[in-house]
């Protein structure tokens, strides 16, 4: 490729050509001139022409358009300045949200070879779970060929820690765990797969960094140390890094080995119960082997499994593999979430781009003149207009990097604020590099192209663009303001209306009967003595027993269709106290009797899905298997109370009489005069009396819905901080484009005012062209959030997403600040001297 | 491209002759121009316009190489010379334009 390394060599020695070809051109025309007077030409366009045999012009031409730029733009200070700001913040949004996306799911997690690490969830046609039997993990460890490792995490509810009050999170994983991770210990070891891999070998723990520092207040001698979990000790084996990096975001205290789990939680049965979803299953990839190629073998496995187990392998079971080498295991519907986030911050980008057309619209009236002068002296319009995209995208680019300075802050204070793992920085990696140079390009398209187009065009007295541009700022603005609206309204919701139960003064007690070993028979007695000294106590006002707590660990759906309509059923098993504990109202009929079978207790929401306002009392439940087992039969309709499903206004729920086989799975609510933690120490010291083996898991219902309620404030904040920006980009937008047409008609104006026209008739024909492209923006805005807030349903708290007062909230509230945006300069304009404007040229 | 430059001659032509004045000495731009101009017995005339990013391209190619000498006017300037590529491409564009030629007069001869 010689001819390559010569056009390389050109480019790198240009200047010498260049002078070169200067001298020799100079020697021809001397020689010429002594033979015949005759001109030789434009000597610098020969020499281009000469030049672009090398195909480097555009280099040069480039070069030059962006040297232009730079002193056009620093030769007005106050639009350049304006312009990066609007852009670094329509920008910043964008590489903010990117970031966000970046650190969840792209960016590999810092442990050894994260390409080839994987989750495996079990799937069936009807079933979803992410977990799986122990039991079938060791089936598929020794049996399948395209995985060369196996790891399995057991989370378990916290357990207590030496004389703490406060309890210590902890899971339990396969010995093989942080050798397969390569994770390096801060101090001391980690699992050991020789020594670790046995029930009989001796207890040990391995804590995080956090949990040395904070809760061993950084003891030195901490190797060796032994700490007093569920009463039982185990000796500290190392202390993982501080940057240590989970899959699955897993942020444990303490991590045990997985067969020792019996050993802290005792009587439990889960290792050997291949009927108890238990662990999540995560694996290596033997190389060379594809992820595709791996739920092929494990689907042929989990068939030979169900030779073996037919109880407890579904029908049509398989086994999905999910990219595991990522901050999170990117779920579906984490997707969908992530799409409405890059919709909404595309849209203050639209918003951003729109005001900075606008500006540069109006900056084209200045321009003219330049403009017309270089037209004039031989410039094609293609060269203007290359010149005026240069412009932006150089624009565009300080925009960029102004952006990415904002974004860094930002995503700084939010890995603070969040307790992120310390692996993640706000240091943007090269994909949030290529994502904000995409950007800039993409915006200086947005907002560069068709103002240049009109300027290069010299047309741009045409109202049409700036028309586009105000209908398009009014209508991403409205569509911002109204998801903002619609979360703060449901924040409001959740903060000051009942959500159907009463949580004050209403502990949760989770005994964990099932995970230590319990028969029925035996929990019967244990919940029952339970219950009855706990009514003895002084201050208890109502205890009840329930299989799934209110806002627990595990969370019962079944979706099915009614009419044609998908509806989600929350169903619990619970005893004839719960409605009255959790303060549940009934609507009609009556609560379960002691002993009582076959019979349901609905929600209102369903009752009235299934029977349209009829009473159903007395009526069975349809049922879509025409089975010969006895329907439940309607007993009575209790209020709605989405106990586990805070945010979903479409679920319902459904309750059975707890049965006698029920009773290793139940927990207690009690409910309390006054403050409920006073409960706990009184539930420590019967359960101890009752069997000194459980630990109850106490959960005060109060902070655990608070705790729920943070989340949606969060998320309304930083939407309503969006929606702010996006009102303010928009009503600067609006304040530059009237600014620009009122100077525009000055002449107009200073003729109308002289000849006695009234002034609120002047601002009202000001005015009046924007009339339609704010309707238009504002139909189109309302449409557009319509269609795609029906996406935020769930995170919406009972609130509809087409709620009237989230809308006209916004609407009004974008109407008046345009209607101050465009009045403010409007007035201005009248201020006019009349004289001068009318001497004007 | 320019295929016809304003002299009426097309570039390639205009190449092939430059290769062919350059085959038995160095010679500079200016007097690769007369060169051509004298042995086409003042017909064809090369200019500068055309000249020189044909030389460019030339160098580009690989065909000519180019070194600083000193003119008979004692001037500092640019010498083009052949290449061993040049020659090859000399050879190929001349049977290449034979080719045409022939087959241009023996339609204008029989048609």
């Amino acid at each position: 490729m010689g001819e390559l390394l010569r056009r390389l060599n050109y480019l790198l020695h240009r200047r010498r050509h260049d002078s070169e070809l200067e001298d020799e051109m100079l020697f021809h025309r001397e020689m010429m001139g002594k033979t015949q007077a005759r001109s030789f030409g434009n000597t610098l366009l020969l020499r281009e022409q000469a030049r672009d045999a090398w195909g480097w012009t555009w280099i040069e031409r480039l070069f030059q358009d962006i040297t232009y730029a730079i002193r056009i733009l620093r030769r007005s200070p106050g639009f350049t300045f304006t312009a990066i700001v609007v852009l670094a913040i329509g920008i910043g949004v964008n590489v903010t949200a990117f970031s966000l996306f970046d650190m969840v799911a792209l960016k590999p997690l810092p442990v050894r070879d994260p390409a080839s690490l994987i989750q495996i969830q079990r799937r069936s046609p009807s079933r979803v779970n992410r977990e799986l039997p122990y039991p079938h993990t060791e089936f598929y460890r020794t049996h399948a060929r395209s995985l060369s490792a196996v790891m399995t995490v057991m989370g378990v509810p916290p357990v207590t820690l030496d004389n703490d009050t406060q309890p210590a999170h902890i899971s339990f994983a396969s010995a093989n765990y942080f050798a397969e991770l390569g994770t390096t210990p801060a101090f001391g070891r980690l699992f050991d797969p020789r020594r670790d891999n046995s029930p009989s070998a001796p207890p040990v723990v391995v804590i995080s960094y956090t949990f040395w520092q904070h809760r061993l207040n950084g003891d030195p001698a901490v190797l060796g140390r032994t700490l007093h979990l569920n009463g039982k000790a185990v000796t500290v084996a190392g202390v993982l890094p501080a940057d240590f990096a989970s899959p699955g975001a897993d942020t444990s205290e303490l991590w045990m080995p997985i067969l020792q789990e019996p050993y802290i939680v005792e009587g439990s049965k889960l290792l050997t119960d291949p009927s108890a979803d238990s662990v999540r299953m995560w694996a290596r990839l033997t190389p060379g082997t594809s992820a595709k190629a791996a739920e092929q073998e494990l689907l042929s496995l989990t068939n030979q499994l169900r030779h073996l187990d037919p109880a407890n392998v579904w029908d049509n079971q398989f086994m999905l593999s999910f990219a595991g080498g990522h901050l999170q295991v990117m779920q579906p519907d984490m997707y969908q979430v992530a799409a409405m986030v890059s919709v909404l911050s595309l849209l203050i980008l639209a918003v951003a781009c729109a005001n900075l057309g606008g500006l540069l619209l109006a900056r084209g009236i200045n321009r003219e003149h330049e403009i017309g002068i270089r037209i004039a002296i031989g410039a094609s319009r293609k060269r203007i207009l290359r010149q005026l995209f240069t412009e932006s995208l150089v624009l565009a680019l300080a925009g960029s990097v102004a952006g990415l300075v904002l974004s860094i802050a930002v995503l700084r204070v939010m890995l603070t604020l969040t307790n992120a793992p310390a692996w993640l920085s706000p240091i943007p990696d090269w994909r949030v590099l290529a994502f904000s140079t995409g950007i800039a390009l993409l915006a200086a398209i947005f907002f560069g192209f068709t103002p240049a187009l009109q300027i290069a065009r010299q047309h741009h007295r045409r109202p049409i663009a700036r028309h586009v541009l105000v209908a398009a700022q009014v209508a991403a603005s409205c569509v911002l303001l109204i998801v903002a609206g619609l979360l703060v309204r449901a924040m409001h919701h959740t903060l000051y209306n009942s959500p159907g139960f009463g949580y004050q003064g209403v502990v949760s007690i989770d005994p964990q009967l099932a995970q230590h070993g319990y028969k029925p028979a035996a929990a019967g007695v244990y919940v029952s003595q339970m219950q009855s000294r706990l009514r003895a106590q002084p201050g208890v006002l109502s205890v009840a027993l329930v299989k799934l707590p209110p806002m627990g660990h595990s969370v019962s759906r079944i979706g099915t269709e009614i009419d044609g309509k998908p509806v989600a059923i929350f169903p619990n098993s619970v005893d004839p106290a719960y409605f009255q504990t959790m303060n549940i109202p009934f609507l009609v009929g009556r609560a379960f009797l002691p002993g009582e079978q076959h019979v349901t207790i609905l929600s209102e929401s369903l009752a009235h899905r299934i029977w349209h306002g009829e009473s159903p009392i007395g009526k069975p439940m349809p049922s879509d298997s025409p089975s010969s087992a006895p329907r439940d039969i309607v007993v009575g309709v209790v209020g709605n109370a989405r106990v586990n499903a805070l945010s979903d206004s479409d679920a319902t729920e459904q309750y059975w009489p707890a049965q006698p086989d029920d009773m290793p799975q139940m927990s207690l609510v009690v409910k309390v005069a006054g403050e409920a933690s006073s409960i706990s120490p009184v539930v420590k010291s019967i359960s101890q009396s009752l069997d000194p083996k459980l630990f109850p898991e106490i959960r005060s219902l109060k902070s655990l819905f608070q705790g729920n309620v943070a989340t949606v404030e969060r998320i309304a904040a930083a939407v309503s901080l969006v929606g702010f920006i996006a009102l303010v980009l928009a009503s600067i937008g609006v304040i530059g484009l009237v600014a620009y047409t009122a100077s525009q008609r000055a002449k107009e104006i200073a003729i109308r005012l002289a000849l006695g026209a009234a002034r609120m008739q002047i601002v009202h024909t000001i005015l009046r062209q924007f009339a339609l492209p704010v309707a238009l923006g504002l139909l189109t805005g309302i449409a557009a959030a319509a269609t795609a807030s029906s996406a935020l349903r769930r995170a919406l708290y009972g609130i509809s997403n087409v709620d009237p007062a989230s809308y006209a909230g916004a609407i009004l509230l974008l109407v008046s600040i345009l209607a101050i945006a465009a009045i403010l300069p409007a007035r201005r304009a009248l201020r006019i001297d009349i004289a001068k404007a009318l001497h004007h040229d | 491209m320019n295929d016809m430059p304003k002299n009426g001659m097309p570039s390639g032509a205009l190449m092939m002759l430059i290769l062919r004045v350059l085959r038995s000495s160095s010679l500079h731009g200016y007097a690769i121009a007369q060169r051509i101009h004298v042995l086409s017995s003042e017909i064809l005339r090369v200019e500068e316009g055309v000249l020189y990013p044909a030389l460019q391209k030339m160098l580009l190619k690989g065909w000519v190489t180019s070194e600083w000498g000193i003119s008979e006017t004692n001037r500092k300037v640019r010498f083009y010379s052949l290449t061993a590529a040049g020659r090859k491409q000399l050879q190929a564009q001349q049977a290449e334009y034979d080719r045409i030629n022939d087959a241009i007069q023996t339609i204008l001869r029989t048609a």
